[in-house]
């Protein structure tokens, strides 16, 4: 909560929660949503060579931010650390694909002799007429993920802290390098990577195969998880998982269901992480397992580290700092392989190296994040010239 | 039977290796209460400096067996320095911080040696050449037999575990860890520098981490999968109960042969991967009906 500038008060309680609560607050958000739906998305038109690679990092930052927003939610608010998030990712990207895959197959199962398959196979063919497959897909992937979130924070129930650790971080290898690898993979007899042509990704009337409209849908699916974050943080369930960070034993004495509600924000972390599988099979148009390693778990806890645990602001800032850190290092990379070549084939191994020390550093002389800068620059304008 | 047998001495002999990184994981979380995430990646240090050592002294002495004994002193130099210097540069700052901070940075020091390993010696996969100990099976008893690379290991680890027991409960630096590990403030007010003892953990830690790297490495060759031993030495801590010294080596020995045990019985039924992930689905089970493993401290919490 920052300071309001001198001379602004409340009168209702409802103004007290509004999340933008001055007028220069509104105009910045609508700066910022011409920017971002508008100017972005067009810059194109202008800049042929420039707005394209502006979009493409726009993605992936987009991306990042999905699936940092489930992390935020477990490690910044409710307090459950997870270091296997790209599990529920993994899951939310292959229910997905497999629907995409095997739905018009299932669609056409109307005579089967089992029940269940033929209403199944109503359903489908209902969903396909209405192109409505892949926002199917993506409810389904949401809640797979979630469940399956629900499963690995079962003994979240018992164990706290590293123990908890040590569960989140055998579900991402009991997942992804046995599960998905072994089984899930082997789905269909074609080994390894699943491709989904972009012509399958309709949304009614739409196709989501140009890079705008994939913008366009990530910006939507990123407003949509803001949204439900903050809106979930300002009303009982998010109390009370702040209740459960601060203090578990003393909320439990408050009368907080503290089991349920840590299972319930397993779920939304987990569905936020399907999201974000859904949108990189968007993307991509192809998975692996290898798409989904622990790394990744571990580079989005450094996301929200980096931009500070504990602020919906933090995760935005934090994967602006990763994407575009990571862009400049290539773009500082490029021009110096010309003298030194072998710079580029171990790029990958400078990046993790440079991350690795970053997180080690930002954790030892910036542990607020950035959020907590932006928060002291907010403040120091709007108490300027008496800031005491 | 003797499937049976061969399995269970092999797990026990891969898995005093396991007890040797577990020795050192523990250690660095009793004396400073640092869950390390990194013990992989000593491995993996430890375990191509031994590598590029031993390629320049067996350039020098023909004679292998000496050549690798003075590398593996070697290692366990440099391994010093190295605990050292990462004590003093990144984990002293973060005394006090957040459990999650701390772990955090044991992460980010696991990407940050890692990215350096991979920079410097490359991802394919190397070996000792020549080879140290022979690849040859040692009839043990009856039909049971053991590939001699296994039986050293397991020696070699078996004397090194000794020498570390008995620095702890001989020596002054010993008796001091053990002192601060048992109560910090305790052992401030009898003048023992907690400073002294986390940075000699430290040490310890890519000591024993270094040689647990190098002798996996003579048994499978040194890439970058060596460095999955840190998440090994996971569930052996949580099953010995993270803050007891031989609740770690016998947990090492026991996930060493569990792991055997279910890559040879449970193989035929699944597609792949089970060594992987057998310790790991056994750890989350033993967390949910055992959470403090079998003689780990049991925490009350009060508000």
């Amino acid at each position: 909560m920052s300071w309001l500038p001198c001379g602004l008060y409340h009168e209702h309680y409802r103004e007290d929660h509004a999340w933008w609560q001055t007028t220069f607050v509104k105009g910045k958000m609508l700066l910022l949503a011409i920017f971002a739906i508008v100017i972005l998305p067009y810059l194109d038109l202008v800049a042929p060579d420039l707005g394209p690679y502006l979009l493409n990092i726009a993605v992936i930052l987009l991306y990042t931010i999905l699936a940092a927003s489930g992390v935020q939610l477990l490690i910044g608010y409710c307090g459950q650390v997870t270091l296997g998030h790209a599990a529920y990712v993994a899951i939310g990207a292959y229910t997905c694909c497999l629907v995409l895959m095997h739905g018009p197959a299932l669609a056409a199962m109307t005579n089967d002799p089992n029940p269940i398959v033929r209403t199944l196979a109503a359903l489908f063919s209902l969903l396909m007429k209405a192109g409505l497959l892949y926002p199917a897909g993506i409810i389904l992937a949401g809640l797979a993920a979630g469940l399956w979130c629900v499963i690995f924070g079962l003994p979240s129930a018992k164990v706290k802290g590293f123990y908890l650790i040590m569960t989140t971080i055998a579900g991402q290898w009991i997942t992804v390098e046995f599960f998905i690898t072994q089984y899930v993979s082997q789905i269909g007899g074609r080994q390894q990577a699943f491709t989904v042509l972009p012509e399958h990704f309709t949304i009614g009337p739409f196709t989501i195969d140009s890079d705008r409209k994939i913008y366009y849908l990530g910006l939507a699916l990123v407003g949509l998880v803001v949204a439900v974050t903050a809106n979930l943080l300002r009303s009982k369930p998010g109390r009370a998982w702040i209740a459960i960070r601060d203090n578990d034993i003393a909320a439990e004495a408050m009368g907080v269901n503290i089991v349920a509600y840590k299972l319930l924000a397993f779920f939304v972390a987990g569905a936020m992480g399907g999201l974000a599988g859904v949108y990189w099979l968007n993307f991509n148009y192809i998975i692996s397992p290898e798409h989904f390693q622990w790394f990744w778990s571990l580079w989005w806890v450094g996301v929200i580290l980096i931009g500070g645990v504990g602020s919906i602001q933090g995760t935005i800032f934090g994967s602006m700092f990763m994407v575009l850190v990571m862009e400049g290092l290539k773009a500082l990379i490029v021009p110096l392989s010309g003298a030194f070549p072998e710079l580029l084939d171990k790029f990958l191994f400078i990046k993790e190296a440079l991350f690795g020390l970053a997180i080690a550093l930002f954790l030892i002389y910036e542990p607020n994040g950035l959020a907590y800068r932006w928060w002291q620059l907010k403040n120091y304008f709007n108490l300027w010239p008496f800031s005491y | 039977m003797e499937i049976f047998l061969n399995l269970v001495i092999s797990g026990v002999m891969v898995g005093s290796i396991y007890a040797l990184v577990a020795l050192g994981w523990v250690l660095i979380y009793k004396c400073s209460g640092v869950l390390n995430l990194a013990m992989g990646e000593l491995t993996l240090i430890g375990a191509y400096v031994c590598l590029t050592l031993y390629t320049w002294f067996v350039k020098a002495i023909p004679q292998t067996t000496t050549a690798f004994m003075m590398a593996l002193i070697g290692t366990l130099v440099i391994g010093a320095i190295l605990g050292l210097a990462t004590e003093r540069v990144f984990l002293r700052k973060m005394i006090g911080e957040p459990v999650l901070s701390v772990i955090m940075v044991t992460v980010g020091l696991s990407f940050f040696f890692k990215g350096v390993v991979e920079f410097i010696w490359g991802t394919d996969t190397r070996v000792f050449t020549p080879e140290v100990f022979s690849k040859k099976p040692i009839p043990i008893w009856g039909k049971i037999y053991v590939d001699s690379v296994y039986l050293w290991s397991f020696v070699a680890a078996i004397v090194l575990l000794l020498i570390f027991v008995s620095f702890f409960k001989y020596t002054r630096w010993g008796l001091a860890m053990q002192a601060t590990a048992d109560d910090e403030m305790a052992a401030l007010s009898l003048g023992v520098s907690a400073k002294f003892v986390y940075a000699l953990a430290w040490a310890i830690a890519f000591m024993a981490a270094g040689v647990g790297g190098t002798l996996l490495g003579n048994v499978n060759g040194i890439n970058i999968s060596v460095g999955y031993l840190g998440l090994l030495v996971l569930p052996a801590v949580v099953l010995g109960g993270l803050n007891s010294v031989p609740g770690a080596i016998i947990g090492g020995i026991i996930i060493g042969v569990l792991q055997n045990l279910a890559d040879g019985y449970l193989s035929e039924f699944t597609p792949g991967g089970v060594k992987e992930v057998a310790p790991l689905a056994f750890m989350v089970i033993l967390l949910l009906f055992k959470p403090y493993g079998l003689w780990g401290w049991v925490r009350i919490e009060r508000v």
